[in-house]
């Protein structure tokens, strides 16, 4: 599709100042983030397992075991991008509409519909691996239950959040994957990472330009409680019950706890990058 | 979720923001303002008991000084009606 077409709806004014700029390329140039990133080494934390446990390995088709199946299915329900999921679909839905409401300009609507390309391609493999499992799981609802995706978005800076703090927490999780006794998951954890750090980095990369001046950061400031305290929550309760079961069938290397510091520690050197003071990390917190 | 729809209206209402009907597939709500219609951003049903109010109101320094809110003003001249010391000063914070 041309980048005429891909500009449809843009005021005339803009769109002949991002083909000016040259913006024929994806995301005016930008995307994919995780690119650069990448080329100088692997950007996330090593999160595989350091305990011993049992050698599984199941793959499509294999017979499963009960225990095993249960617990696939709720990892599979939390990621919730599977394209049978309109919620999922909703929840992309938002990001439209607050691209198109609360973007700075077209440049920033461009790259959003590069995220937006990139996340439907997730929901067409998470599909293809939910339909074999379970068809019936595979058209199923299911609304995201952690109420971080249901956050109020009223800024642009409440998207940058969003993007940099939500979908990093998917790039670690996808980073767990990389071990994971269930091949279909083995298989697409390096595109499904790179992809979600990607999407963190364009978060990041409009938090960069908002911070860049003064009231901008001070609205960042301001914002970050709310975003922080969400992200941190969403790696769920350090003594989770299902945590040495994940671990031990290995769908799982490291338990809640590991991959919220690690996380923690990453995102941390990223938010004083940007000139902003980081939250306790007990403020505000639902599940620790 | 109706309690939680209700929680979130009813967090928004003095604020002069409005909470549309589900904007997308179930559990998305669109955000307007409640005076001129505009669409100010999104927010989910699934957030905890409580949270809502929370949420809206840890934000009334931001629609004071207009950083968050419409364009048009009516969510800065809302948190001067509920709290002019407040509005004032959240003005001069980040002014």
């Amino acid at each position: 599709m041309a980048l005429s077409d891909v500009a449809e709806g843009i005021d005339q004014d803009e769109r002949e100042a991002v083909l000016s700029r040259g913006g024929r390329e994806r995301g005016a140039g930008r995307w994919p983030f995780w690119t650069r990133v990448y080329a100088q080494g692997d950007p996330l934390p090593d999160l595989s397992c350091k305990i011993s446990r049992p050698d599984h390995s199941f793959d499509e088709g294999d017979e499963l075991p009960d225990d095993y199946k249960a617990l696939l299915m709720k990892m599979l329900r939390h990621e919730g991008e599977r394209a049978g999921n309109k919620s999922f679909l909703g929840l992309m839905g938002t990001c439209i509409e607050v691209a198109e409401t609360l973007a700075p300009n077209a440049e920033a609507r461009l790259i959003k519909s590069e995220y937006l390309a990139e996340e439907l391609k997730h929901a067409i493999m998470f599909h293809r691996i939910a339909v074999r499992l379970d068809p019936d799981f595979a058209l199923r609802d299911v609304p995201y239950a952690h109420y971080a995706f249901h956050l109020p978005r009223e800024t642009w800076v409440d998207d940058a959040f969003f993007h940099f703090l939500v979908d990093l927490n998917g790039a670690f999780h996808a980073r767990d994957w990389r071990e994971s006794s269930y091949v279909p998951l083995r298989k697409i954890s390096r595109t499904v990472e790179r992809d979600e750090f990607g999407h963190s980095e364009m978060g990041y990369y409009f938090l960069n330009a908002v911070c860049s001046e003064r009231r901008g950061r001070a609205l960042a400031q301001a914002l970050l409680p709310k975003w922080y305290s969400a992200a941190l929550d969403m790696f769920g309760r350090s003594d989770s019950p299902n945590t040495p079961k994940f671990i031990q069938w290995g769908l799982k290397g490291v338990g809640n706890s590991e991959i919220r510091t690690a996380y923690k520690e990453y995102a941390d050197r990223k938010l004083a990058a940007l000139g902003l003071d980081v939250p306790d990390e007990r403020l505000g917190r639902r599940f620790l | 979720m109706s309690t939680i729809i209700e929680e979130i209206r009813a967090a928004y209402e003095p604020f002069g923001v409005a909470v549309e009907g589900v904007a997308t597939y179930g559990t998305y709500y669109r955000l307007r303002c409640a005076r001129c219609g505009a669409a100010l951003g999104c927010i989910g049903d699934r957030l905890l008991p409580g949270m809502a109010r929370e949420l809206v109101d840890g934000e009334f320094d931001l629609y004071a000084a207009g950083l968050a809110g419409c364009a048009c003003g009516h969510q800065a001249e809302r948190a001067r009606v509920i709290d002019a010391a407040r509005a004032a000063s959240a003005g001069q914070r980040f002014a």
